[in-house]
């Protein structure tokens, strides 16, 4: 065998027959487990799945061919090949063994050469590799018998002679004491002697019946054997009806057959619900690849749109400004080379003509750069704030070079931010307040920096033509304007696009403003408690 | 290359552009000569026969061949790889900007909707290249 050594499982009760199996198959390379007894064999079934059993026919307890049939019964361990040794050919045994469910038998005398052959072909077949199980579970153990009887001495016979049968015996002498145990512990059977001082059978049936409804077969074992014990014990829910007697062969033979019944019914439960939860894994695995495909499929669309519109604003960007050049340029034409030829009116028209192309200019430069700052990747680093503001009132100032504006900005004021989506913000907040005190006598511009949660909050005040507050909603809104364009001239984009630009930042932006006296622009640049932007 | 008496390349396709450009040089009074390329093929073969205008005034949305693939050849050439080369376009984005350095523009110019701004532009651009600008000597064998 090329791949992992197949692991053998001998399940053979005496010692030496065992170890000469052991010797012959390790030769082989094979790796062997032992199991002395079905019990301890099933035992190791619940931890770990042989590719192969050796059973011998004869075992203590359950014997082999009762093995077969329970491994049989598993849906984990029923692919499992057996072989089943036997005592010596025609002996009877075999018929019994390939009944039970063996696979194939083989004679303890048969030639070493012959018995690797019978296994090699019965691995070949397997399909179990070994493999630890994916639920630990108890699909097998040694069935626990609980005995309840006020005679010491028919308990111990029957704790004794049970025993022999490969079961686990727990002797209550009564049955309050019964009871108890039924508590504390899970049994598969209970033995119970009908008549018995204060607590009875029938009464230790109802009780087991009402707490642990049918899980638990009973037994009822009497002494005397009347149509009317036995209507008693049934209507308490006894499973079955037991003479006592010294020949036991009559209650082990119940006992199996009750135990055989329990144990299917349990392990049909088991199937059920483990094809259950199959079917629910299933289904959970169903949604969960529905939902990454969802996912996927919806990246994917957003990557599509985000090419799409950068594509869109590129030929936006292009193409629709070239017209407008030419019809701000031919109006300037006509203008410069007609003019004197029309009168007033008509040179006014093309004035007309000419700021409504350089508006729409504007308008598509802003939009361009709206739709820029959503798009582009974020460079967040330390920036100096105070100096930024400085740098864009110098060139305000050049703009308006007629203007006097007393400006208050501090020193020193830093920021984590995207310092050309930051200086867009200044550039923009600035430009407003200039703008906006245009009319003032005494323009004051003022910018400084807060904190609020733990976060810096910066602001730009001014003493300007303010808003008013039932209006502050809609300040941040694409094309919302709250001043006529013949006082303020503006395209409305440009808080749209700071309030994109600290969004992305993932700070917020608000104003508060009064009619006639300025407004205050807030902004912070983090999330409440977020990473802590250095002041 | 034969060195023409102060010509202007201006590769443009879109005629209003060609007219109010002109427009724009006459109004600035520099009053050199301006050839035309429709395109991008047009103006490579007009510099590979051996004219060197003093400076190329380039569109990048070009039929045919694009301004930066123009661009581009321009500077492989070991005829032209040293002339002067102006990009005057619509577009700020980023990403021809940044094309447009990276293969060797000398200057990156916008063209403003406003005539009289683009008048301006033209006006130093000319005074720039036209009368300041030292032009690169004469490589290649032919004279």
């Amino acid at each position: 065998m090329t791949e992992a050594p197949a692991q053998i499982l001998i399940v053979e009760d005496s010692e030496t027959q065992a170890l000469q199996l052991r010797y012959l198959l390790e030769e082989q390379g094979w790796e062997v487990t032992h199991a002395p007894t079905s019990e301890s064999a099933l035992e190791s079934l619940n931890r770990y799945l042989p590719a192969l059993i050796i059973a011998d026919y004869h075992l203590p307890g359950i014997r082999g061919d009762e093995l077969c049939r329970r491994v049989r019964m598993n849906v984990d361990t029923r692919a499992i090949p057996i072989l089943m040794l036997t005592m010596e050919e025609g002996h009877g045994s075999e018929p019994a063994g390939l009944d039970s469910g063996a696979d194939d038998y083989v004679s303890k005398s048969v030639a070493p050469e012959i018995l690797l052959l019978r296994v090699r072909a019965l691995l070949r077949t397997s399909g179990t590799r070994a493999s630890a199980l994916a639920h630990p579970d108890s699909h097998f153990h040694r069935a626990r018998i609980l005995a309840i009887d006020d005679s010491p001495t028919y308990l111990e016979l029957l704790a004794q002679s049970l025993s022999g049968e490969g079961y686990e015996v727990t002797k209550a002498a009564s049955g309050k004491e019964g009871l108890a145990r039924i508590a504390g512990n899970s049994f598969d059977c209970v033995l119970v002697d009908l008549v018995m001082p204060e607590i009875d059978g029938i009464e230790v049936c109802r009780r087991i019946n009402e707490s642990a409804g049918h899980s638990i077969a009973v037994i009822m074992l009497t002494a005397r054997e009347t149509k009317e014990d036995m209507t008693r014990g049934l209507e308490a829910g006894a499973d079955d009806f037991v003479g006592k007697s010294g020949d036991m062969t009559v209650l082990k033979a119940r006992i199996r057959a009750l135990l055989r019944r329990k144990f299917f019914q349990e392990e049909n439960r088991r199937i059920r619900e483990e094809l259950l939860r199959n079917e629910l894994d299933a289904a959970e695995a169903r949604a969960a690849q529905e939902l990454t495909m969802a996912k996927a499929v919806l990246v994917g669309e957003l990557e599509r749109k985000n090419k799409e519109l950068e594509a869109f604003s590129y030929s936006v960007s292009h193409d629709l400004r070239a017209p407008l050049r030419s019809i701000d340029g031919f109006s300037n034409a006509l203008l410069e080379d007609y003019g004197h030829q029309v009168d007033a009116k008509a040179q006014h028209y093309l004035h007309r003509i000419r700021a409504a192309a350089q508006r729409m200019g504007e308008l598509i430069d802003d939009l361009l750069q709206l739709s820029r700052v959503g798009r582009a990747e974020l460079q967040p680093g330390p920036v100096d704030v105070s100096q930024l503001a400085q740098v864009v009132n110098k060139e305000l100032q050049q703009a308006s070079p007629d203007r006097q504006v007393q400006l208050v900005i501090p020193d020193g004021v830093m920021a984590n931010a995207d310092r050309r989506l930051l200086q867009v913000v200044l550039e923009n907040l600035f430009g407003n307040a200039w703008k906006f005190t245009k009319n003032v006598a005494e323009a004051v511009i003022e910018f400084g920096v807060g904190e609020d949660a733990g976060v810096p909050v910066y602001y730009i005040r001014d003493n300007g033509a303010g808003f008013d507050m039932a209006y502050a909603g809609k300040l941040f809104a694409p094309f919302q304007r709250l001043h006529s364009e013949s006082k303020f001239p503006g395209t409305g984009i440009g808080l749209a696009t700071v309030y994109r630009i600290v969004d992305r930042h993932g700070g917020r932006i608000w104003a508060e403003g009064t009619v006639g006296k300025g407004a205050t622009f807030y902004w912070t640049l983090s999330p409440p408690n977020g990473p802590k932007d250095s002041i | 290359m034969n060195r023409n008496n102060q010509v202007i390349l201006l590769v443009e396709d879109n005629p209003d552009d060609v007219e109010l450009t002109r427009r724009a040089f006459e109004k600035s009074k520099m009053l050199n000569e301006i050839v035309v390329a429709g395109d991008g093929q047009e103006a490579l073969d007009f510099l590979f026969a051996g004219v060197a205008p003093s400076v190329v005034l380039l569109d990048l949305n070009l039929p045919k061949i694009d301004g930066l693939e123009v661009l581009r050849r321009i500077r492989a050439d070991e005829r032209t790889k040293r002339l002067p080369v102006v990009i005057l376009t619509t577009s700020t984005e980023e990403k021809d900007l940044i094309s447009g350095y990276d293969l060797g523009a000398n200057s990156y110019v916008r063209k403003p909707v406003d005539f009289a701004q683009f008048v301006e532009a033209v006006r130093q651009l000319g005074l720039y290249w036209l009368v300041l600008n030292e032009r690169p000597p004469v490589t290649g064998t032919r004279t």
